[in-house]
């Protein structure tokens, strides 16, 4: 898949998936705000990834995803 | 709409009635709904051929003073039960035909396998160091590449493993904390109940109802009403509606996944979380009734496998390659025994052709393969139990639709939600939810077998009180 593919189908998946408003993705805007995330839901993101990609988020890895562009780079560089 | 409970339960498996006699206890109105007509879950009892069987309790780990399990049975009244304790070698492992026992006590446990294994003494020793003191870090370390780490010789590590099918073994996915688990307070000390499991039931109904609280069977929920981000009612299938200031959701996840369906603040992401996630295999069961005067009874389970393919059993078992015999304790004080439980893994596939069909109507194809599969368990337990066959008085099974059908699990899953090393953010669930007052509880949740269940009602319970 290319970024672009793995960007338009990420957000319209998280944008379904945590009931807001696809508009509010954006590369830049804060992962962790715009999809009202907290510890539990948080591992929801990891599962949708891990579904749709096969890519698995590391706790060590976590802290590092920021923003939606952080999230596109990592699945980018972790899909098989 | 009734009157307000404390806490409403929804499913009454072991875990839904140890939270409800924990929550009683601390004198909290609790009220239990069960959707089949009778409470217990996989503890429950039924009646054949005159006589009572096990649906899923065989044997219980860690119950004597200072060990694992005494304080919380002690807590729940359990201990009060009748209790037996199983002989010094409480499991006989036989693989390929070479007989090996595990003993109780840690020290006798290491002994008596070095006895056979004299130069894994050392690996023997490391291993039950570690059953003492696993910690949640073992979530994240695969139990069979711990054992080949641990273990140089292939023919232990499957005797070592032999024992644990009280879960699921696959070699790919286990987590070393579920393996530990599963192990080790059986080491401590293993115990019968003598009786069925319905006298565990009726104790912790019996700790409910004297605080004031109710269990309703028939009673089958299929919703959960939410009002400003709190669950306030359950409703059942035939409309009846209950409110309560807490909530317990006791069922499968992927059950409690639709009930939560018109709750706001729930997302679909948790919803699809929890309903998608992968079972675990379900169970083949044998349960005999010997004639009478046949055969003496053993106070210790025994495990047969054809060969050193413990981990890779579960994935093809057919025709039938490894069992469990377990012996019920005569309630008659006689040394004669009447009953004898036979279960081997059978994985979903294995029945899903029959998946559109219900109990007693699967037809005469499934009863054929019943019958086949039975022969085959009853062969390999002849290995062990010598000319069993002719000792037979009559011979029921359940299969994972039975499981399926009676208990409300997806796939007939014997051990709930699989595990998994490799994720374990996804596979070990927290007690909470999106829903500040719905807690979870049961098998599912972090681990099964009855000591998993109790230790989860416990941490779940922890959250109100």
């Amino acid at each position: 898949m290319t970024r672009e593919e793995i960007i338009a189908e990420i957000n319209a998946e998280l944008a379904e998936e945590f009931e807001i408003d696809e508009a509010a993705i954006t590369p830049d805007a804060p992962i962790y705000q715009t999809l009202e995330l907290d510890s539990l839901s948080l591992v929801d993101l990891i599962g949708i990834v891990q579904t749709k990609y096969g890519v698995l988020i590391s706790k060590a890895e976590l802290p590092t995803i920021k923003t939606f562009a952080q999230l596109y780079d990592y699945i980018e560089q972790h899909q098989k | 709409m009734n009157l307000m409970n404390d806490v409403l339960i929804v499913g009454s498996g072991l875990g839904g009635l140890e939270c409800g006699a924990l929550l009683a206890q601390r004198g909290l109105r609790v009220l239990v709904l069960e959707g089949s007509n009778q409470p217990g879950g996989c503890m429950q009892s039924f009646r054949r051929g005159g006589m009572h069987f096990d649906t899923g309790l065989h044997y219980v780990g860690g119950l004597a003073p200072g060990q694992s399990m005494h304080r919380a049975f002690a807590q729940l009244g359990l201990l009060e039960l009748p209790w037996q304790r199983m002989d010094e070698d409480f499991d006989h492992v036989i693989i390929g035909g070479r007989h090996f026992a595990f003993h109780q006590g840690y020290d006798a446990f290491v002994e008596g396998l070095a006895q056979d294994f004299p130069h894994q003494r050392e690996a023997l020793q490391c291993f039950v160091r570690r059953l003492q003191n696993t910690t949640t870090a073992d979530m994240e370390v695969c139990a069979y590449d711990y054992l080949a780490q641990t273990f140089s010789d292939e023919l232990l590590l499957n005797v070592v493993s032999a024992a644990a099918m009280k879960t699921e073994l696959r070699r790919e996915s286990l987590p070393l904390f579920n393996f530990a688990h599963t192990c080790s307070s059986y080491i401590e000390s293993s115990w019968r109940l003598k009786g069925d499991g319905n006298l565990l039931v009726n104790k912790l109904l019996d700790t409910i109802r004297e605080a004031g609280g109710e269990v309703l069977t028939n009673s089958r929920v299929v919703r959960l009403v939410e009002t400003d981000g709190r669950v306030t009612a359950a409703v059942c299938a035939d409309g009846r509606s209950y409110e309560a200031g807490h909530f317990i959701s006791d069922v499968h996840p992927a059950v409690l996944s639709q009930m939560l369906e018109d709750c706001p603040s729930v997302r679909k992401a948790f919803r699809r979380r929890m309903s998608s996630a992968e079972n675990t295999c379900g169970m083949f069961t044998v349960q005999l009734i010997i004639k009478p005067g046949a055969m003496r009874y053993f106070a210790h389970n025994v495990f047969v496998y054809d060969k050193p393919n413990v981990w890779t059993m579960t994935e093809e078992n057919s025709p039938v390659k490894g069992v469990m015999l377990s012996a019920r304790v005569p309630e008659d004080g006689s040394d004669m025994l009447r009953q004898v439980d036979i279960l081997t893994p059978m994985p979903w596939h294995e029945c899903q052709r029959w998946d559109d069909t219900k109990v007693g109507r699967r037809g005469d194809a499934y009863k054929a393969y019943c019958t086949e599969k039975a022969g085959e368990c009853i062969a390999m337990a002849g290995q062990y139990l010598t000319g069993l066959s002719e000792m037979v008085e009559q011979c029921y099974t359940s299969t994972p639709l039975t499981y399926r059908d009676y208990l409300g699990t997806p796939q007939g899953g014997a051990f709930g939600i699989r595990k998994d090393w490799r994720t374990p953010l996804l596979s070990f669930h927290s007690v909470t939810t999106p829903l500040p007052n719905l807690l979870l509880t049961g098998q599912s949740i972090v681990l099964p077998g009855i000591e998993g269940v109790t230790m989860t009602a416990f941490e779940t319970c922890s959250k109100i009180i």
